[in-house]
């Protein structure tokens, strides 16, 4: 079939599918079952030049229809439409017209059908031809020859008049097809192919001053094609009364990038000159010229994707140092470097909206859908409206308790619709709040209220309430503060986090488009007040106008509740850390329903992604999204993301993805010098989600908040390790203050865990140092904690050793059912048991009966001695032991362990008592 | 020889584009990526769901997406379908999808299978047992062949993969319905060679003996073999090792390499011959 192609390049959110349909309907009615679709394709961004020209190549087949339109969608945001169409059934002028009504430019019912019905013809249509015939490998092959015109002379009527009247002694090809004048290229469309003359052997288009000659390698060699253009080249000679110049024969490569136009298929000299354009040196980009040809297809739109040339494939020791001598160089000129190296978020196509305060922006959703339901708890809903005059009361209430704009109120408050009540208030009163967990010890919150300097601390809303509701809003800015939150110092003494309204609108704008949020969705507050994932949690809901879900303190701690509160609620978007959702996957697998969740998003704590591939067999990527994200609460809540799917849990990814659009994060040596990608440093975040810094500690603040040398603007140091990747991602790699010196020799303790973790036999793994240097050196040791599936600690330490120097191989290699956890969701060193012995200590006698079955099963899951009085979550025990106490328990047929019963009730011998009555 | 040739060796099916069955995961999912490093265009189909009495999970949706997204990573273009073998009219309307966007057919590799229920003598087979094990593992092949194989007859040229089994060789005890499909997808492999031959369309099986279950490919069938027989997987891996005359398994890349060469114009006269992969295992 002779066909011809167009190429249009699109933005990342235009979706020429509705045009299409919204054509087709109007130009062939009575043709329903034959009209063309929208092929789609997701590309990765490195083959992004070899799809465009395959597409662009790809005839159109003798049994399919004579017109496709495929989407190229590249995985770097870019996308190109590509049109193809059967030259006999469909001029180039009305491929160009159809390419103008799928690019929205004008209306389908502007044009008259373009094609009849043989538009979609099912049989082949010239059957002189033999796709079988020649060399198959040299299929898409094409030659060019462009012969100049003689000026004044109509080209196509020279060729046409010249071929028709072909003279028979040339033996020339017989089947060459002259094309109509295509006249002056289109700017819409990045690639026109005349005709792409395959299987048709050779066709001719006449373009302005020249005509092209394309021919198919397979079919005519190179001899047949150069004697026929010069047999041409005399025609218009003749003709045109004039002679030629000499027509040459332009190499297949060459010919080809002659086809591509250099605003959208840079060549490797187009990445030069972005990179010049960037103000980088030459020299890095010549090595990256010459270094990755085949990346030449990668539109460098971004520093982030300039980035992308430095794979490290392609950094062959040559290549590397130049690259490094180009760094070194950069240290002088800064500017230039953080341009390149910094992986910021993708802005485009993304409008933020003006900043705004949480409170007005929450008055938005109220004002527009006021009996819409904003949360459920016990099943108890309460509506937009309700929520917001309930908080308007509070604010009355604290105000008259004397909260001024500016204070800031502590909330100890269990997981409840009075929570939300009273950030709201707190907020509506122009005060921050500071969340105060009820689990958290007296003493410590009592400091938490002092550090915090809070003009009063809710404990219940009931002293608050007035009949009066506030009457004027509070005046603040969407700079003020909304919330103070304490994070764990490495000194011991928390600090307070002071994040701004602002930023979690930011969070909200850069999340809402990707994420697809809306009035329809809902959530659950799973999480603490006191840990930052719940402000992701409530106001992700509240904001976008969906429904909250709050979670109870036991529901969040059994997984089988939980997963039968997601059921039973629709809970569409999920917000988890890691070792919570594994709880949860575990119950998910044998539950009998599925959960109606369109949306994971981890966080808190990296993500193992391997034991993630049986929830993708559940949930496909398609049903259900998982996205991890990577964040601090300096940074408000999250800075990174990316999606999760089959391919990263086979990869064993440790990717934690691009930056969120208004994001950024670099990744800097000691100094704050900004290292390439690959390198292994601080990460760096800056942009729109920088807290203001902390309570009341200005040389801390000062500390961690800096300016950034290269250029200016705030960055938050977070003492995370990470590395970016060619691709602009970032890999997290365990915290910085994890470097330990044992006997003179420098350990990273998380690279002991990655190295354990690579057993496939260890599903989790811990690494703590032990002892104390100044006491005794000597004994100073490295404890493993793992969790493994299958073989024991022995060979987990002896694949271990194979790895590592002795000097970092664990002492004690420890198994264990689970990893203890802060109520957060994270690690909880505290809580890991003393190290396995090399001989166990011998147990207490039994008590006999239920004493004994428990006090084995208790030792079987906290591997520690167990005595009857003992408290269970004194031996470590927590929640994950809970879980696995209970269904131990079922397996020898007792009867099920209510959880709370165990938190009421934690020894052994209260326990049986309790159970053997029950 | 073209003048213009750069030196590297050209792809091996450059312009070429293939049709998968089971390409979910497996030897299916090996083949593909390995077509598409050699610049095939792909369709891959997987049934994409579990199958009623066979005792083991089949390929799932997300698997399938999967074994895409490594195509498309190698550069090919990729279309995938939810198909089942046993339906004639869902696999005719996979062929027309993969001729509608790509224009053209060229190879169609039967590699869907399953290996289960198996693990009894014959006369303990019920009788549904019997009919899933051949309409899917023999059946199945000859409906993609009805499918495809006028369009590669009408073009001339085309090239169709049967994956069989050294079951399709030898007898293996307790694999009745199995063995007897295999030797029947040989039987169908040379029949349809010669009905295609003076048509330019070859038909050729490919034997795998037993297959390591590579993680990256998600294999599982030798462990479905194991607990078809009710032995644990690495006893019966280490018999299986013991069986192999060059005392290894054979690895899903081999069975690959060799589709790729049936695909691939290398072999361009060779029609109706069994390539048998399997360490030697059937030469005794």
């Amino acid at each position: 079939m002779t066909c011809h192609a167009l190429a249009a390049p699109l933005p990342p959110s235009a979706d020429p599918a509705p045009a299409l349909e919204e054509a087709v309907r109007h130009w062939w009615p009575e043709l329903p079952d034959r009209w063309p679709v929208l092929w789609r394709d997701a590309v990765p961004a490195r083959c992004a030049e070899h799809r465009l020209r395959a597409e662009l190549h790809r005839p159109v087949g003798p049994s399919g229809p004579a017109f496709r339109a495929v989407l190229l969608r590249y995985e770097d945001g870019g996308a190109h439409l590509v049109l193809v169409a059967h030259h006999a059934v469909l001029a180039p002028a009305a491929l160009q017209d159809i390419g103008h009504v799928l690019l929205g430019g004008r209306p389908a019912t502007d044009l008259a059908p373009p094609l009849g019905t043989a538009a979609l013809p099912e049989g082949p249509r010239n059957p002189r031809i033999d796709w079988a015939t020649g060399d198959e490998r040299a299929g898409d092959r094409t030659g060019v020859v462009t012969v100049p015109v003689p000026a004044g002379a109509a080209a196509a009527a020279l060729v046409l008049a010249r071929y028709e009247n072909r003279d028979p002694a040339d033996e020339l090809p017989m089947y060459a097809m002259v094309l109509g004048d295509t006249g002056p290229p289109d700017p819409t469309f990045s690639h026109q192919l005349p005709c792409q003359s395959a299987p048709f052997p050779m066709t001719l288009a006449p373009r302005g001053a020249t005509v092209e000659l394309h021919h198919q390698l397979r079919h005519i060699d190179q001899e047949s094609a150069d004697a026929f253009a010069r047999h041409l080249a005399r025609a218009h000679s003749q003709l045109g009364r004039r002679p030629l110049a000499e027509i040459e024969l332009l190499p297949r490569e060459e010919a080809e990038l002659m086809l591509a136009s250099p605003e959208t298929a840079p060549t490797p000299a187009r990445i030069d000159a972005a990179f010049d354009e960037a103000g980088c040196r030459p020299t890095a980009a010549a090595r990256i010229d010459t270094a990755s040809g085949d990346r030449a297809g990668r539109r460098p739109t971004s520093p982030a994707r300039i980035d992308a040339a430095f794979d490290e494939a392609d950094c062959r020791p040559t290549a590397a140092a130049r690259i490094d001598a180009a760094f070194d160089e950069a240290d002088c000129r800064p500017t230039a470097a953080a341009r390149i190296d910094t992986a910021s978020g993708d802005q485009a196509g993304r409008r933020p909206t003006a900043p705004a305060r949480i409170d007005t922006a929450f008055d938005d959703q109220a004002g527009r859908r006021p009996t819409a339901p904003a949360l459920v708890h016990d099943g108890t809903t309460t509506t937009y409206g309700e929520l917001r005059d309930r908080a308007e009361r509070l604010a009355a209430g604290l105000r008259t308790a004397g909260v001024r704009p500016g204070d800031r109120v502590g909330i100890c408050l269990e997981r409840s619709a009075d929570l939300v009540v009273s950030m709201l208030a707190v907020l509506k009163a122009g005060a921050a709040y500071v969340p105060m967990d009820p689990a958290h010890p007296e003493e410590r919150l009592d400091r938490t209220a002092r550090d915090a300097d809070v003009r009063l601390v809710v404990r219940d809303t009931a002293p608050y309430l007035g009949a009066t509701r506030l009457d004027a809003p509070c005046g603040g800015t969407p700079q003020d503060p909304a919330y103070v939150i304490h994070t764990s110092g490495s000194t011991g003494r928390p600090k307070g986090v002071v994040v701004p309204h602002t930023n979690v609108l930011a969070l909200l704008d850069a999340t809402r488009e990707d994420l697809g949020f809306c009035a329809e969705d809902t959530w659950t507050l799973f999480h603490s007040g006191a840990f930052d994932f719940s402000v992701w949690e409530i106001w992700g809901a509240l904001l976008t106008g969906a429904r909250l879900v709050i979670v109870d303190h036991w529901v969040a701690r059994s997984p089988a509740e939980f997963h039968d509160l997601l059921v039973r609620e629709s809970v569409t978007v999920l917000s988890q850390t890691p070792s919570a959702f594994g709880q949860l996957r575990a119950v998910d697998r044998t539950a009998k329903e599925r959960l109606p969740v369109r949306l994971v998003v981890l966080g808190g704590e990296a993500l193992d992604t391997r034991p993630l591939l049986d929830w993708f067999d559940r949930y496909p990527e398609d049903r259900c999204r998982l996205v991890n994200m990577y964040g601090i609460t300096e940074t408000t809540v999250h800075a990174t993301a990316t999606t999760v799917t089959r391919r990263e849990a086979l990869a064993a990814s440790r990717s934690v993805g691009r930056p969120l659009p208004g994001w950024s994060v670099s990744v800097r040596d000691e100094r704050g010098h900004v290292l390439p990608p690959g390198a292994v440093g601080e990460i760096w975040v800056g942009g729109a989600g920088l807290a203001l810094g902390y309570l009341g500690r200005p040389e801390l603040t000062a500390e961690r908040f800096v300016t950034d040398p290269y250029g200016g603007g705030r960055r938050y140091r977070s003492g995370d390790l990470g590395r970016l990747r060619a691709d602009g991602s970032l890999e997290h790699l365990g915290r910085i203050d994890s470097q330990v010196k044992v006997r003179g020799f420098r350990i990273e303790l998380d690279e002991i865990r990655a190295v354990l973790l690579e057993d496939p036999a260890v599903t989790a793994a811990a690494v703590v140092l032990s002892g104390d240097a100044f006491e005794d050196a000597a004994g100073v040791r490295i404890d493993a904690y793992v969790v493994i599936d299958g073989g024991d600690t022995g060979g987990v330490r002896r694949r271990a050793a194979r790895l590592l120097p002795d000097h970092m191989l664990p002492t004690t290699v420890t198994g264990l059912p689970a990893l203890p956890l802060t109520p957060n969701g994270k690690l909880d060193r505290t809580r890991l048991p003393a190290p396995a012995a090399g001989a166990s200590v011998p147990t207490a006698a039994p008590v006999g009966g239920l004493v004994a079955v428990l006090t084995e099963v208790w030792e079987e899951i906290l591997g520690v001695p167990v005595r009857p009085d003992d408290n269970f979550f004194e031996l470590g025990g927590n929640s994950l032991y809970a879980i696995r106490l209970g269904t131990a328990l079922r397996a020898r047929g007792l009867p099920p362990l209510p959880l709370r019963l165990l938190y009421t009730t934690p020894t052994v011998r209260a326990l049986s008592d309790v159970l053997e009555h029950a | 020889m073209n003048p213009h040739s750069t030196g590297r060796t050209a792809p091996r099916l450059s312009g070429k584009v293939a049709l998968v069955t089971g390409a979910a995961r497996g030897l299916g999912r090996a083949t593909a990526v390995a077509f598409a490093r050699e610049d095939a265009d792909l369709m891959l189909v997987d049934i994409a769901a579990d199958l009623p009495g066979v005792p083991y999970p089949l390929g799932s949706e997300s698997q399938l997406a999967h074994t895409a997204g490594l195509c498309r990573e190698a550069g090919a273009a990729v279309l995938t379908a939810r198909a089942d073998v046993r339906d004639l009219a869902a696999v005719e309307a996979v062929v027309k999808e993969t001729t509608a966007r790509f224009g053209r057919l060229d190879v169609l590799v039967n590699n869907a299978g399953i290996a289960a229920p198996s693990g009894r003598p014959a006369h303990e087979i019920e009788e549904h047992e019997w009919q899933l094990m051949l309409d899917v593992d023999l059946s199945g092949a000859w409906r993609a062949i009805r499918a495809a194989g006028a369009l590669m007859v009408a073009r001339g040229s085309g090239s169709i993969i049967n994956i069989a089994s050294t079951a399709g060789l030898v007898g293996y005890r307790h694999f009745a319905g199995y063995v007897a499909a295999k030797h029947g997808l040989i039987g169908l492999t040379k029949a349809v060679a010669l009905d295609y031959a003076p048509r330019g369309v070859r038909v050729n099986a490919v034997c795998p003996g037993s297959v390591r279950d590579d993680p990256r490919v998600e294999g599982r069938m030798l462990a479905e073999i194991a607990r078809s027989l009710d032995v644990p997987v690495a006893e019966h891996e280490q018999t299986f090792v013991r069986s192999q005359p060059m005392n290894a398994l054979v690895e899903p890349g081999d069975v690959a390499d060799a589709a790729l060469w049936l695909a691939s114009d290398e072999s361009r006269r060779v029609t109706g011959t069994v390539v048998t992969v399997d360490g030697g295992y059937s030469a005794h």
